[in-house]
């Protein structure tokens, strides 16, 4: 008989998630039928964004998440850039994506010892205390020398970790939340002594991953072979690129790309459509007046059960994140699945932070790292980057020299999306499906499945005006810009 | 050897009395809690970010995160870090709630609008029903972060969940203790867990209930560039990231009171201080400890007159040295809560 279980809050994640599953039994597996992802924070930063100097965005966007906080920045900034028609020098670039890559460190790090792993291994007899007592013990759990060698890495990556932050405020003033970032650039100056404080701690770091962090993800992919087959989804994946290699961002480290019912193709932003049938909306109406399109909260809504919207790509949900990039660059192909998702985030960190040990000699001491500009009186423009868990974008339109509308998508939103208006699954609901469940009250598995694509609910709510698509709401993109 | 409260509080009053705790002592005092079971806390999670919580995770002057988790706090139940979840993460939040004795924290706003429902704690309590519930059994309650002191970037015009800080939400209470920043700087919430734990009682507060240790200075006074300057007159930088004084580029330096100067950001270790900081950077203060962040700060980068008009840029005033003026204490001696309100588990064997 078929059985749902609620699953809120979900811990060791960032912010708000609630997951239902229906277990029953499928080919004499107790198995998840159906699941359902919902968001349970609304803050409505796009209404708080209005009016506002266009050039504080930054410092706003960056409340919506403590954890990813540098991609909203450079979000943001890149955003901004556009609009203010403003090239930033170079080191301003190069100090942008060394900060936002210390960012990309310390996430990947914390997703996979503090987040991640507790839902692999037994810490019995190694972490008896709060807050990782009580705690679920299941069989298929590793313990013994792996969970002792995971447990003290664990410990040292909380250290690791902080220091991942560290070698970012060298460049940013602090973390979370950085002040370096602004339009036109970043205002912290190069100096030969920072640059040499950066890789001594950059190199540290490098030495973690190779000898610490990947050799425990490649553990645990021989631990649990089965998890390279649970958790699929429907296998589309979106990347919108991220590390800007010159000053237009034709060149990045992890390029901008799309795989789509197993082809893989570019990505046009104007394809980019939000539904929100089962979101806590107002519905606006469809595609009436775009001036008209606000959409207002609306808490009580019939059937509706998340405060994130459903974003699409060409009508199909796809999944953002570490996999979707290496997957479009190339770089990782194994396959989609919970521990494809672990493994191919463990490569990119080493990925990222060799790349960044490059951009140091980039940088020129002494040399600009910010190029004034003036506020537009009127400018419509996007900001398209990575977050560590997925593709962010970042779209304004400017009128009278103030916000006049701001709209925020983020990663999470197309990761923990609910159901769409034709009643497709969001990707985390679809990877759930098909997961066996062995003990009701300890639903480990679920957790795996979710906590591999590293959610991050804070994000979850923006607005939209509605576009041409009848019963959706289309991100608006003005043409031409790429 | 079994340390009982009382030797705990004579090894954490002597540290304390030799000026600051330091990491040693920290660590003895660790060691004895962990025999008892540490102090207990709470910790919230409402309308905000969570970057307190990374904040936290920091290192930070009094001591690394590794053994405040694992020998000195007992932190029963916290969203981003707790084992279990869903229904059994429920059941170790009410047992937690229902026994008092503990610190609670709370981090984001609160959100009064829509009947509660723009935050839920978990399935069928809201953030709202969850800050009055808790705040019950509760020896001392610390706002972290200014959204949980004050309602922060949350409730920023037009503040379309009607979010609200903690005290705006339960009123007057003495046992609350403002923490705010943009996130919390760690030590400010280690230091002041560090400072209940050896006095058992709150700190001197300032009048918006903010611990004068860490936000009794203004940033202004205490500022390099004013302290580079002023004696030649002040120096403003034409733009940012330029060198020299940045009020006139929008710093909110001189209306904001916090530590930053001295203590920095992200340090390396315990025991030592930041590597940098907001003004370090070459940019300006937000302002993001204060009451009115952000509304009353931004925009960010434009000269703002203070409110009352009284205040023209620094003119190279030469007569105030380092250090500013002293804010005014509002708590009084016989609004202290005693030592044995925090409650500490046996161990957990």
């Amino acid at each position: 008989m078929a059985t749902t279980i609620t699953i809120d809050p979900v811990t060791r994640i960032e912010g708000h998630l609630r997951i239902d599953v229906t277990v029953d039994a499928v080919g004499g597996e107790d198995q998840i039928v159906d699941a359902r992802s919902s968001g349970t924070m609304f803050r409505g930063f796009e209404i708080i964004l209005a009016g506002r100097d266009p050039r504080d965005a930054g410092q706003y966007t960056q409340r919506i998440c403590g954890v990813c906080p540098v991609s909203h920045a450079m979000a943001s900034c890149l955003n901004l850039d556009n609009a203010f028609n403003v090239t930033p020098p170079d080191n301003g670039r190069v100090l942008r994506n060394l900060v936002l890559g210390a960012n990309f460190l310390q996430s990947h790090i914390l997703h996979f010892y503090h987040l991640s792993a507790v839902d692999f291994i037994d810490t019995t007899g190694l972490l008896d205390m709060s807050p990782w007592m009580p705690r679920y013990v299941s069989p298929d759990m590793a313990s013994g020398t792996v969970a002792e060698t995971l447990v003290a890495h664990y410990i040292e990556a909380l250290q690791i970790r902080r220091k991942a932050q560290h070698l970012g405020a060298i460049f940013s003033g602090k973390l979370p939340h950085v002040s370096s970032f602004v339009v036109g650039g970043c205002t912290e100056n190069v100096t030969a002594e920072k640059i040499a404080e950066f890789r001594t701690v950059l190199n540290e770091m490098r030495a973690f991953v190779e000898n610490v962090y990947l050799p425990d993800a490649a553990a645990l992919g021989s631990l649990f072979p089965d998890y390279f087959q649970l958790g699929a989804g429907n296998g589309n994946m979106l990347a919108f690129g991220v590390f800007d290699l010159n000053s237009g961002g034709t060149s990045k480290l992890l390029s901008r790309g799309r795989y789509t019912d197993g082809s893989p193709g570019s990505v046009d932003t104007s394809e980019i459509t939000e539904y929100i049938k089962y979101s806590w909306f107002a519905d606006a109406g469809g595609s009436q007046n775009p001036a008209d399109g606000v959409t207002q909260p609306d808490p009580n809504k019939p059937d509706a059960y998340s405060w994130l919207k459903a974003p699409r790509y060409a009508d199909k949900a796809h999944e953002t994140g570490p996999l979707a990039r290496m997957w479009v660059n190339g770089h990782y192909t194994n396959g989609v699945s919970v521990l494809d998702r672990i493994t191919a985030r463990a490569l990119e960190t080493k990925l990222i932070a060799d790349a960044m040990d490059g951009w140091l000699d980039e940088l020129t001491p002494g040399a600009a790292v910010y190029q004034s500009s003036a506020i537009p009186l009127q400018a419509t423009s996007m900001g398209l980057t990575e977050a560590p868990r997925g593709a962010l974008g970042h779209w304004m339109d400017i009128n009278d020299s103030v916000i006049s509308r701001y709209q925020v998508v983020t990663p999470t939103n197309w990761n923990a999306s609910p159901r769409d208006d034709f009643d497709e699954p969001g990707p985390i609901e679809a990877a759930l499906v098909g997961t066996p469940v062995a003990d009701l009250n300890q639903p480990l598995e679920v957790l795996r499945v979710v906590h591999s694509f590293d959610p991050c609910l804070a994000c979850a709510v923006h607005m939209v005006r509605p576009g041409k698509r009848a019963g959706g709401y289309k991100v608006l993109i003005q043409p031409g810009i790429a | 050897m079994r340390f009982s409260r009382r030797e705990f509080l004579k090894v954490a009053a002597a540290a304390a009395a030799a000026g600051r705790l330091t990491p040693a002592a920290l660590a003895s005092l660790g060691r004895v809690l962990r025999i008892e079971g540490g102090p207990r806390v709470i910790w919230l999670q409402g309308a905000g970010c969570d970057g307190d919580a990374i904040s936290f995770l920091n290192s930070i002057h009094y001591a690394t995160v590794d053994s405040l988790l694992t020998t000195t706090i007992d932190l029963e139940f916290q969203n981003n870090l707790m084992a279990v979840t869903g229904d059994m993460a429920v059941s170790v939040g009410e047992a937690a709630g229902a026994e008092p004795g503990y610190i609670l924290v709370v981090e984001g706003a609160i959100p009064v609008g829509g009947d509660g429902k723009y935050c839920t704690v978990w399935h069928g309590l809201s953030m709202y029903d969850a800050v009055v519930e808790f705040s019950q059994n509760a020896s001392f309650i610390l706002a972290l972060g200014t959204c949980a002191s004050f309602g922060g970037v949350t409730a920023g015009a037009p503040n379309p969940t009607n979010s609200q800080g903690v005290g705006g939400v339960l009123g007057s209470d003495d046992r609350l203790i403002n923490l705010p920043g943009c996130p919390a700087h760690p030590d400010w919430l280690v230091g002041t867990i560090v400072y209940l734990l050896t006095n058992g009682y709150v700190p001197p507060l300032d009048e918006h209930r903010r611990p004068l240790e860490f936000f009794g200075r203004r940033i202004h006074d205490n500022c390099f560039n004013r302290r580079e300057y002023c004696g030649q007159g002040i120096n403003f930088a034409p733009e940012l990231s330029g060198e020299g004084c940045k009020e006139l580029l929008g710093c909110k330096g001189k209306r904001t009171y916090a530590d930053c100067p001295m203590r920095k950001w992200n340090s390396d270790g315990s025991g030592e201080f930041g590597v940098n900081w907001c003004i370090g950077s070459g940019t300006t203060c937000l302002g993001c400890v204060e009451p009115g962040f952000p509304d009353a700060l931004s925009p960010f980068y434009v000269y703002l007159p203070t409110p009352d008009g009284t205040e023209s840029p620094d003119d190279g005033d030469r007569g105030t040295t380092v250090g500013g003026p002293e804010k005014k204490v509002t708590n009084r001696p016989d609004n202290h809560r005693e030592m044995g309100e925090i409650s500490g588990h046996d161990d957990h064997n």
